[in-house]
């Protein structure tokens, strides 16, 4: 399945209109520039912040069948619009979503395709109300209109792909369960909608590390058994690790969007973005910095830098590090002077 | 995103926001009675004048105003029909078989609308140029004297300032529900009376839910500050009579004079 976004934009302030005019306007004016004020004055027609008009100003990218596109962006750069544009909860002001070549202005084709793309919203398990863990995963399959037997499997599946036991969990009430488990519960909610995309937004926000871990391998499993993923995340390094491309939303602007390694590159347009670069990578950059001739690549977790380091100093050859005081014995000489 | 809530808190400089809000809540009082009074167009004339200028002197244009009023209107709609048609006399204009439009019930029909156009643009007056902080505060103030009687005004004021807090959280947290939910499918139109049912309570449940998680926080974040009531509560800002408050009240003085000659000698 393919997302298409063409030109983008959103206003909060024109959503009310909008809803009621249908989106035709919408189509007529893509392409269009956000507004002439704004296009002149670099102001907008009221209020005081033209970004605070627009939480999303022409963006547009594809969404390939199977790929993996990470989302990052300062709080309120619109990342949060931009995926309720994913399944047709909100319709762009200007410019249009297709999916698979159909617009999603369209409410039948956006019902259509509520099923298919799959939204995890940020801490899901507060969307949790059912009696059973397995009635609130089966919410989503009932309400696709499949018939009993259908809903069991769906659920059993969903359940299993979370890596949750039906038999062990499935008659709790979800509110009985663990916050870690109450999330998975609410994640399988999605999965038994059987997408063929799957938005995240922050999933693994709250969690601690040893959750955060497995959630983070549980989604990158799902994406290896063919789902494509969208994921939302703050974390830079989850998103150097895991995704094929990145797109960076400033300020409801589209700043980037390539494979993390050229993303990546551009430490300081994401300083002024509000954003970072991975752990790694910003250690191999003070690292070159100070004279190391560490090879210009993305260094996505510290396995990737050290196995860059070990091959440098592999070669025996002092010269190869750049600078003999880096192999030095002596404490005092293994620290190398600051530069201005 | 932002729910318009009625005559939400509109800031700009003005004298009206600067009065003390105990004395907008009494001309408030003075003003609904006022205008309950008016005994005919001429009355209810000027007192639209003398509304207007208020909104004028609190520098709210009319566009916000009439926004502020608008969700309302739909209760001066059904008082006008409903006098249209229950009052009789004068002229019958039309009928439609056991029903009889006359010449009384369109002048009743008219007169109220107007009037309770005009209380709610003085009610809305209030909110639109107070916070809901110092709308619970006056509250407070002025139900103190009952609290020998045993009302618990520090706790109503209290329990209402929070709710009012609360209201556009919950609507947000709402939305998040009613967008998740709709991600799995559910969908309150369209669909079997069962079908909404199960929609209705997916958002309903988690709704609250959360008002218990945040009424929990809440409870200890308070806790953890020493709340302990009302009892020797002292407050940062505390609401003091100025001369605009005594110009406000011969204002509201003049206009109910206006108002009452109009309608004796006219």
């Amino acid at each position: 399945m393919r997302i298409d976004f063409e030109q983008v934009s959103f206003s909060y302030a024109d959503a009310g209109t909008q809803k009621r005019r249908g989106s035709k306007r919408g189509r007529r004016n893509a392409g269009a520039t956000p507004s002439d004020s704004l296009e002149r004055h670099g102001q907008a027609a009221w209020g005081n912040d033209p970004d605070e008009l627009w939480a999303l100003q022409d963006v547009s990218f594809s969404l390939e069948p199977g790929e993996f596109l990470g989302i990052a962006g300062h709080t309120g750069s619109g990342k949060s619009t931009l995926i309720q544009h994913l399944n047709g909860l909100l319709h762009p002001t200007r410019g249009r979503v297709l999916v698979d070549g159909a617009d999603l202005a369209d409410k039948a084709a956006a019902r259509s395709i509520r099923g298919a793309v799959g939204v995890v919203f940020q801490y899901p398990e507060h969307q949790l109300f059912a009696g059973t863990a397995f009635d609130d995963v089966a919410f989503g399959p009932r309400n696709l209109g499949l018939d009993a037997d259908a809903v069991t499997e769906r659920v059993e599946r969903a359940l299993a792909q979370v890596g949750l036991d039906v038999a062990a969990i499935g008659t709790m009430s979800p509110f009985e369960l663990s916050g870690g488990q109450q999330r998975r519960v609410a994640f399988a909610g999605v999965l038994a909608m059987d997408p063929q995309v799957l938005v995240l937004d922050e999933p693994v926000a709250g969690l601690d590390p040893a959750a955060r871990a497995s959630f983070l391998d549980l989604i990158k499993d799902l994406h290896a058994g063919g789902l494509s993923v969208v994921m939302v995340s703050h974390n830079m390094n989850d998103l150097a690790r895991l995704c094929d491309r990145v797109l960076v939303l400033s300020q409801g602007r589209q700043l980037f969007l390539d494979v993390p390694e050229a993303v990546f590159a551009h430490e300081e347009e994401l300083h002024a973005a509000g954003l970072d670069v991975p752990e790694a990578q910003r250690m191999a950059n003070s690292l070159r910095a100070r004279g190391l001739a560490l090879p210009t690549r993305l260094y996505a977790t510290a396995a990737d830098l050290a196995a860059e380091l070990a091959a440098l100093y592999a070669h025996g050859d002092e010269k190869a590090a750049g600078r003999t005081a880096f192999s030095s014995p002596e404490p005092e000489a293994a620290e190398p002077e600051e530069r201005p | 995103m932002t729910p318009l809530v009625f005559g939400r808190y509109y800031a700009t400089p003005s004298p009206v926001h600067r009065m003390d809000a105990r004395m907008k809540v009494t001309l408030l009082l003075a003003y609904i009675v006022v205008v309950l009074l008016a005994a005919n167009p001429t009355a209810l004339g000027l007192c639209a004048l003398f509304t207007v200028g208020f909104y004028v002197c609190a520098r709210i244009p009319m566009g916000v105003a009439i926004r502020a009023v608008l969700p309302l209107s739909f209760i001066v709609v059904v008082t006008a029909l409903i006098n249209l048609f229950w009052t009789q006399g004068g002229a019958v204009l039309l009928s439609l078989g056991p029903v009889h439009v006359s010449e009384a019930g369109v002048y009743q029909a008219l007169f109220m609308g107007c009037r309770l156009m005009l209380l709610l643009f003085g009610a809305c007056l209030l909110t639109l140029t107070t916070t809901a902080l110092d709308v619970t505060d006056a509250a407070e103030d002025m139900l103190r004297p009952f609290s020998r009687f045993g009302l618990p005004s520090h706790e109503l004021a209290m329990m209402a300032g929070i709710a009012l807090r609360f209201l556009p959280q919950f609507m947000t947290e709402l939305d998040h529900i009613r967008n998740a939910q709709a991600s799995r499918g559910a969908q309150l139109v369209d669909r079997s009376l069962k079908e909404r049912y199960g929609a209705a309570k997916s958002l309903v449940i988690p709704l609250f839910v959360s008002v218990f998680r945040h009424a929990e926080t809440l409870a200890n974040a308070m806790d953890a500050r020493c709340y302990h009531g009302g009892a020797g509560r002292t407050r940062l800002h505390v609401a003091r009579m100025g001369s605009r408050d005594f110009v406000a009240i011969a204002v509201l003085v003049a206009m109910a004079a206006a108002s009452t000659a109009a309608g004796l000698l006219l």
